[in-house]
């Protein structure tokens, strides 16, 4: 049955291969398309989940590398592949973007621009985590800012566009989202003090359709909650590709620390739209709604986590919600429609707030803000989630989260606006070592309720898939792939990559045989039975 | 010629507010390996007037800026300009106090290193046992302070960042003590571990690999060392002696 389904969607495939074309249709349905991987997070609901069942926990012990990509340049490797019609496109560190034959791993083009030495990153390291596909083009967005614009059967630039100076430390990191005729795509630099936004841009033309600020100019609503200049380095950086509702017509993206990251006190408020949600109108970039996670922030706990989108019946009736497990250690439940703050639940250790009030506001523990001295608080620098991907089964109706379980001592030092240079006053030291570890959880996506967890020797920074083969695959800081049971956690099967997997898995079908990819060290593995 | 070098100078005048800020800072991110008033510990001590790796205030300027991840030694934070001033200043005005005096004769030191039996289990210079850290470089490595409390009480701390694996700041030469499925009891140092698999090598330098899932118990002895303590086992002048000595291990030749 699951043979003949796979053998029915690759011939889907090979169809739609002559006409080459990878219309806005079908990657809205891609749920229907599970050969296929279309967007960053495998569909609009950002789910990261393949309904493809042929590698099952009954087979998965025999899975074995199909072939594997070596990247031409050093770096750490955080692309997702996106496959469609035989070709898997990545992208290599810091901003290549490779087409490889998905039969052999031989690579069919490689696109690399121009960037200059004195390129400006100063945030992460120089990585780039994957493109994205619409029509007959692949989207990148550059460490040196610019969405580029490639055929998708030779590499050739269609399109350039500068989206912001690099100049003033805005350089870009993720994966941008392909919509209907429209590529958005986010920002990074809340370490160089910039101005935050996200950014929609004509899929054919490369002309910005609209831009939306993360952090509101004086008058605009939400300036009230910025003091004096403060608002102009604010930060709000959108480094992580968000989510879609196409019959809501919503954005759902996330926004980083304000700036400077650590020290708070030139900008006394909540200052917004920092940390928190952010639901834009894909016609206009309207903000529909908002929330705030983690007012005035002074951890650099990022709200550039994957929102995840599901529908799911609460109190007796079916409802939209997005959940996010933030990186200042809740897993938070909003309704999507209006932002109606439903839950928080703790998911790791953390030593900053009592709790969550009943608006979703975090109960702040005094004392807890850095300090010259050095202030230990948990969640960790990076926090207990970070840019890595969580996944959701539609089938378990479960959140499944690589956790974080380590502290950070705090430090809160001077901040000194310079355009292009550090903006962070001051940072912090990770309580690493044998006292920290990691953990894939998975709970109840509708209540944050555990079910299962598996341990890991240290905090990951590696992303999960589900699928429909009753399995979640993930990856370890010391370079263990592995697929768990995904019904209680047991470990089922695990290959040692020799190097750190600092990545999230994908699934795609090709000659009906499923596949599992993932990036360790500098290459790329693909894997099937 | 003296131009230049009075420009130098003055580029770099050191206000007594800035050893005082400098002070606070350091306190703050250098402390914990460096010791109070920079005094040593896991990391080398700062308290003398030439510092191998920073011998002019940019070099030291880079290290308070970059780190040397390579050596252990981790960029804590980034500073300002101004912050990293005020730090060169303090560690500056480290090295111009009274130099810390070793209490001991390194030359005594050696001959108590050689008759204590330390060579079964450490290297200096490409002599000796394997079982426990390399020596040859480890005065550069560690402060006076640390060393001695390594020698009287072992367990209390035990190294990091003296092997490039395991990294991500795991105790070093862990104690182990695993028990098969069979029943068998095998005990040893932790040489590498993964979430799957576990690494480690016996009192005879044999290294055993097992899979996690293939271990009825993994007992991971925190709180234990290897070593023994030599608390009981030395006169405390022999104490300094070797301290004398293992702290002149990897200088300037």
């Amino acid at each position: 049955m699951n043979r003949l389904l796979i053998l029915l969607l690759s011939l889907m495939s090979i169809a739609t291969a002559a006409s080459a074309q990878i219309p806005y249709q079908r990657i809205a349905g891609a749920d229907g398309d599970p050969s296929s991987w279309l967007t960053y997070s495998g569909n609009y609901q950002a789910q990261r989940f393949s309904a493809l069942t042929q590698i099952s926990r009954q087979n998965v012990t025999q899975l074995k590398p199909a072939w594997v990509y070596q990247m031409r340049n050093s770096g750490i490797v955080e692309t997702t592949p996106i496959v469609a019609d035989g070709v898997m496109y990545i992208t290599e560190p810091p901003s290549t973007v490779t087409a490889l034959d998905v039969r052999t791993g031989r690579p069919l083009w490689t696109y690399t621009p121009n960037i200059p030495n004195d390129v400006i990153i100063i945030g992460s390291p120089p990585v780039n985590r994957g493109v994205a596909v619409l029509d007959d083009l692949v989207f990148i967005g550059t460490v040196h800012t610019h969405l580029i614009a490639l055929d998708r059967r030779s590499g050739a630039v269609r399109w350039d566009t500068v989206v912001d100076d690099n100049k003033n430390g805005y350089y870009m990191t993720l994966a941008p989202l392909a919509i209907d005729g429209k590529i958005i795509i986010g920002i990074s630099g809340a370490e160089t003090g910039i101005r935050g936004f996200i950014d929609a841009y004509d899929a054919k033309t490369g002309k910005r359709a609209w831009r939306t600020y993360t952090v509101p100019a004086p008058g605009e609503p939400g300036s009230e909650t910025w003091k004096g200049e403060s608002w102009k380095n604010g930060g709000g950086s959108t480094w992580v590709t968000g989510a879609f509702d196409p019959a809501l017509n919503l954005i759902y993206w996330g926004t980083g620390n304000p700036g400077p990251d650590w020290n708070g006190d030139e900008r006394p408020g909540d200052n917004l739209y920092t940390c928190a949600l952010l639901a834009l109108d894909a016609k206009d970039g309207k903000i529909k709604w908002h929330f705030q996670f983690t007012p005035h922030d002074v951890h650099d706990w990022d709200a550039t986590e994957i929102p995840v989108l599901f529908d799911a019946a609460l109190n007796g009736r079916t409802r939209k919600l997005v959940a996010m497990a933030n990186r200042n250690a809740f897993y938070y439940v909003l309704d999507r429609e209006n932002g109606q703050f439903l839950s928080a639940t703790q998911y790791v250790k953390q030593t900053w707030a009592d709790g969550i009030d009943e608006k979703g506001r975090p109960k702040v523990k005094p004392g807890t803000e850095p300090s010259i001295e050095g202030t230990l608080v948990y969640p960790d620098i990076t926090g207990g989630a970070n840019w890595f991907s969580p996944s959701y089964s539609p089938q378990t109706k479960l959140f499944y989260h690589a956790a974080r379980e380590v502290g950070t001592m705090y430090y809160k030092g001077e901040a000194d606006y310079k355009p292009g240079t550090a903006f962070t006053g001051g940072g912090g030291r990770r309580m690493d070592g044998d006292v920290s570890y990691g953990a894939v959880r998975a709970w109840e996506a509708t209540t944050g309720k555990l079910k299962w967890e598996f341990k890991l020797l240290t905090p990951p920074m590696a992303g999960l898939l589900s699928t429909a083969g009753g399995l979640v695959f993930g990856g370890a800081e010391e370079g263990n792939f592995f697929a768990l049971d995904a019904e209680n956690g047991k470990p089922i099967w695990d290959l040692q990559l020799g190097g750190a997997i600092r990545s999230n898995p994908m699934s795609f079908a090709v000659d009906g045989k499923q596949y599992v990819a993932i990036a360790a060290g500098s290459a790329l593995f693909v894997f099937g039975l | 010629m003296f131009v230049p070098i009075l420009i130098a100078a003055l580029a770099f005048s050191q206000s007594p507010t800035d050893v005082q800020k400098g002070k606070q800072l350091f306190e703050g991110l250098c402390s914990r390996c460096h010791g109070f008033d920079g005094t040593g510990g896991e990391g080398p001590n700062l308290n003398r007037p030439m510092l191998t790796r920073a011998q002019d205030d940019e070099s030291l300027r880079a290290i308070i800026r970059d780190g040397i991840p390579d050596r252990g030694m981790p960029r804590v934070r980034r500073t300002t300009d101004n912050e990293q001033r005020q730090l060169i200043a303090y560690v500056r005005s480290l090295g111009r106090a009274a130099p810390a005096t070793a209490a001991g004769d390194r030359q005594k030191g050696s001959a108590v290193y050689q008759r204590s039996g330390c060579s079964s289990c450490h290297i200096i210079d490409g002599q000796g046992g394997v079982v426990g850290p390399d020596l040859s470089t480890i005065g550069v490595q560690r402060g006076p302070g640390y060393l001695r409390q390594a020698l009287l009480d072992p367990a209390a701390a035990l190294p990091r960042g003296v092997q490039v694996i395991p990294s991500r700041n795991l105790d070093e030469f862990l104690p182990l003590r695993v028990v098969t499925r069979e029943g068998r009891q095998v005990s040893g140092a932790r040489v590498n571990e993964d979430t799957f698999t576990i690494q480690l090598r016996d009192a005879n330098g044999q290294l055993l690999s097992f899979r996690k899932a293939d271990l009825r118990e993994i007992n991971k002895e925190f709180g234990k060392s290897l070593m023994p303590a030599y608390k009981d086992r030395l006169q405390a002048a022999e104490v300094d002696d070797l301290v004398a000595y293992l702290s002149s291990l990897g200088g300037a030749k």
